[in-house]
């Protein structure tokens, strides 16, 4: 093995899904040995880019040395072929079967199956890289620390030489997480390459030998990790400090109060205080992962509060969700459009009825054909495309079917919006259409923003919220700049050096 | 070396499912042939006396029919809970709730005008079978009982309760100790349609066949069954009440099939005796898979498993071929055409590999 080269290089790697970049121009080397931390936002095209590593998407420009040959996967058994191997992060495991059959799995190997041997090799291997386990647990009665372990030792059953993490410690206590890293670190002083994905500076920092910082698709930095200087220098390369784009927002004068959280507590949730008026737009911002998802689909409907107030429209949470009225009220647009928002079989008049049905009923019968109607008016508004309402909605692409939700929630004459990542991978006029569509329903509606992207919060927002670990640590105006400035400290956590530049904090 | 590898289609071949169903009955004809041989009867033969037993006159083809309402009704009754991704194995319980139900208004008012006691008939069949199918709903909702296991187990439940009150209470003194109630007063019978042996249970096939259409295409209700079968993180996102869904289903899907059971206790045994439980609630779950739970194609499949019955009781006449071998073919169908459908899907193509 010559050392010349690095074990990986990844060299100009680009991958596209229909006009958007999801990965550009991509050059990064991965050694043996060594752990290299990606860091990066959701959407930054962490994972696009270690898909096409493992095989599972092939790129659209560049190339992958191993060794300083270039391979093309074609699968991801090629990949695996070479000794790369990916720890998901949901598990890929047979919950009936024990540790060791799950590792043996898929193993080429004599037919009859050896229980004693099996289990030997598999708590050899266990304590040679410490990830103690029990190899005859069934897999149903671990955790998911112990879980994830299970998946480490069947990449290292198969002598991978490449291990790729995907936000491995999302799924782990502090604890579990502390012992991943011990192992992590072990597996590294056995020569092999650890790729850590995550968006967890503390993390990062801890951990790596080498970080990446990946932001929109393109590699913003790679250094080795003695050279950061500062956590908050890593935060903000992550964040990114864009320009603002200058959006025309004429000032709405705010009404009644729509949405009001108060002391809501439900791990991991922490006295969480929020405010919405009919005529502004609350921006929530913070690195993912840190309670916004629960705070949503507590306001949503989808999740049950814990203690503390959560008011809709000044009706309490369950009596408002008990009887909830189509329209005039609260519409949802979150992050999962295929999942949540639409049925990816259904029809887009069937898309369209889901959340305006009771507004197409007469008695039991349902109208589609009004309801076709209008929404063929609203594809010529919203310019969807296709422009057919019997596509399927899995024949949209991402940007068009965000408007047709989009335009489905809005004709329902809200009066809260929640809107969540509603520009993730959108391109630059899709983007502005869903903005002027947002800045336009202030006028009636109040209007949660839920966002990872700063500039966006920025350049939408009439006041802005902070999230960092279950709580909301700031709100504030939107031209308040001390604040704004800090931003990026509150999101990585760094509240105290944020409190100090808040005089009478 | 050559090498056959199976690629993903994006749309699906126009004809292929037709040309897949074809195929897959033929296989299963020439597994079926096979089987004959090696059993020493003569295999062409015998696929032929199965043909012209099921179809071959007037009278089989009167016989498939009768045979193909219970099915028809069971399956109908099956694929709206399958819709709902509830898989309601118990069709079988649910026919034989429905015949006791019905059977317990004929024994109590037989001297009431068909006009009153054939409707009172009917209600009761739902209402028993509609219970019973809403035993595993409420089980499944409220202590998160898997509804597989629940409906299968109340089968054999049901069965017990059946042969218990045939065998004891309802038990006729008359039958030299067979276990058979009464035979049904005459205004107790649903009547034949003119000219034929088919009774006007075919009618009521039809009625909730296109019922049935009716509702998934135009009904709001219909509407959030399919929602709700097809993404269960989007019915909660718009808010459906997919705990009622379960239930009316469940309720549904248990009452269709004791209507099942109310037609062949009434109109083709007269009477109910164990011998009424002959598996039609299990042949339903085949139908409904063949049929891809659409009402009109569980009327053909229904009337061709139905064919298959009757030709297998000629088969089994002719040339004393065990009746267990309909069992055998019925399964060999739904697995040929199961397996088949993954050539709906993929397609092939050779790859030469170094």
């Amino acid at each position: 093995m010559s050392h010349d080269h690095p074990l990986i290089r990844l060299e100009g790697l680009t991958k596209k899904f229909g006009p958007l970049y999801a990965n550009r121009d991509i050059t990064l080397d991965i050694r043996a040995g060594r752990i290299k931390s990606l860091l990066g936002e959701n959407g930054a095209g962490k994972s696009t880019l270690m898909g096409m590593l493992a095989g599972r998407l092939r790129p659209d420009g560049g190339r992958i040395l191993i060794e300083g040959r270039p391979r093309h996967f074609s699968s991801a058994r090629d990949a695996i072929s070479e000794g790369i191997g990916m720890v998901y992060q949901h598990f890929m495991l047979v919950d009936a079967m024990t540790v060791a059959e799950n590792i043996f799995l898929g193993h080429p190997g004599g037919i009859l199956l050896q229980q004693d041997a099996m289990e030997r090799q598999v708590e050899a291997l266990a304590r040679q890289v410490r990830l103690e386990i029990d190899p005859r647990a069934r897999i149903a009665d671990l955790s998911m620390g112990e879980k994830q372990r299970v998946e480490i030792l069947k990449l290292l059953f198969r002598r991978n030489r490449v291990l790729i993490f995907d936000e491995p410690t999302a799924v782990l206590t502090p604890q579990e997480s502390k012992q991943l890293f011990e192992a992590l670190r072990e597996m590294a002083r056995q020569d092999k390459a650890i790729v850590f994905i995550s968006h967890k500076l503390d993390e990062v920092l801890d951990l790596s030998d080498e970080i990446a910082v990946l932001r929109k698709g393109e590699v913003v930095a790679d250094m080795t990790a003695d050279r950061v200087q500062t956590k908050e220098a890593l935060a903000r390369l992550m964040v990114g400090r864009e320009v603002i784009l200058q959006v025309d927002r004429e000032p709405v004068e705010t009404r009644q109060t729509v949405l009001r959280v108060r002391g809501l507590n439900d791990a991991p949730l922490k006295d969480v205080n929020l405010t919405v008026r009919q005529g502004e737009i609350l921006g929530l911002v913070g690195v993912a992962g840190n309670g916004q998802k629960p705070l949503v689909e507590t306001i949503c409907g989808l999740r049950a509060p814990g203690t503390g107030h959560v008011r809709l429209m000044g009706q309490n949470w369950s009596r408002f969700f008990r009887k909830r009225r189509w329209d005039g009220n609260l519409s949802y647009v979150p992050e999962d459009r295929q999942g949540l928002a639409t049925c990816r079989n259904l029809s887009l008049t069937e898309n369209f009825l889901l959340t305006t049905r009771q507004g197409f009923s007469r008695g039991p019968w349902l109208q589609r054909p009004a309801a076709e109607k209008r929404l063929r008016e609203l594809i010529q508004t919203f310019d969807i495309h296709p422009p057919d309402p019997l596509s399927q909605a899995r024949q949209l692409s991402g940007g068009n079917l965000q408007k047709m939700v989009l335009a489905r929630e809005f004709f329902r004459r809200p009066r809260l919006i929640v809107a969540e990542q509603p520009t993730q991978g959108l391109d630059i006029a899709a983007t502005e259409d869903v903005w002027g569509v947002l800045l336009k329903a202030r006028s009636r509606a109040g209007i949660l923003l839920v966002t990872g992207d700063l500039a966006e919060a920025l350049s939408l927002s009439d006041r802005l919220a902070v999230m960092f670990d279950g709580r909301i640590v700031d709100t504030f105006d939107a031209d308040d700049r001390a604040k704004i400035d800090a931003i990026g400290l509150m999101m990585a956590g760094v509240t105290e050096t944020a409190r100090s530049a808040i005089p009478d904090a | 070396m050559l090498n056959l590898t199976a690629y993903k289609r994006q749309e699906p071949h126009p004809w292929s499912s037709c040309l897949v169903f074809l195929a897959a009955v033929l296989l299963s004809l020439a597994v079926s042939a096979i089987l004959l041989k090696l059993q020493g009867k003569p295999a062409l033969q015998g696929i032929e006396l199965l043909f012209r037993g099921a179809l071959g006159s007037r009278w089989s083809i009167e016989d498939c029919l009768i045979k193909a309402i219970p099915i028809f009704l069971c399956s109908l009754g099956v694929a709206i809970a399958f819709r709902l991704q509830i898989w309601n194995i118990g069709a079988e319980g649910q026919f034989a709730l429905g015949a006791i139900g019905a059977t317990w208004a004929a024994l109590t008012f037989p001297d009431q005008p068909a006009y009153l006691l054939l409707p009172l008939m009917a209600v009761m069949a739902f209402v028993a079978g509609g219970l019973w199918g809403l035993v595993p709903a409420l089980l499944k909702l409220r202590m998160r009982a898997n509804e597989i296991i629940v409906t299968l187990m109340l089968n054999y439940i049901a069965i017990l309760l059946l042969d218990y009150l045939v065998y004891g209470r309802w038990k006729d003194p008359g039958s030299f100790g067979f276990p058979m109630t009464k035979t049904f007063s005459a205004t107790a019978i649903v009547p034949k349609i003119t000219g034929t042996e088919i009774n006007w249970g075919l009618g009521l096939c039809l009625i909730c066949g296109m019922v049935m259409w009716v509702f998934f295409r135009f009904t709001r209700k219909g509407f959030e069954l399919k929602v709700a079968g097809e993404n269960l993180n989007a019915t909660r996102y718009a808010g459906l009440p997919y705990e009622k869904l379960v239930c009316f289903v469940m309720i549904t899907s248990g009452a269709l099939a004791g209507w099942a059971g109310f037609i062949e206790a009434s109109a083709t045994i007269n009477r109910l005796q164990p011998s009424i439980m002959v598996g039609y609630g299990y042949t339903a779950i085949v139908v409904a898979w063949l049929a891809r739970l659409n009402p009109l194609t569980i009327g053909i499949a229904s009337f061709l498993l139905a064919a298959l019955r009757v030709g297998i009781e000629n088969l089994q006449l002719e040339l004393q071929v065990p009746a267990a071998f309909g069992g055998i073919m019925e399964g060999m169908i739904l697995l040929t055409v199961l397996a088949g459908s993954y050539f709906n899907e993929f397609g092939f193509r050779l790859r030469r590999r170094s």
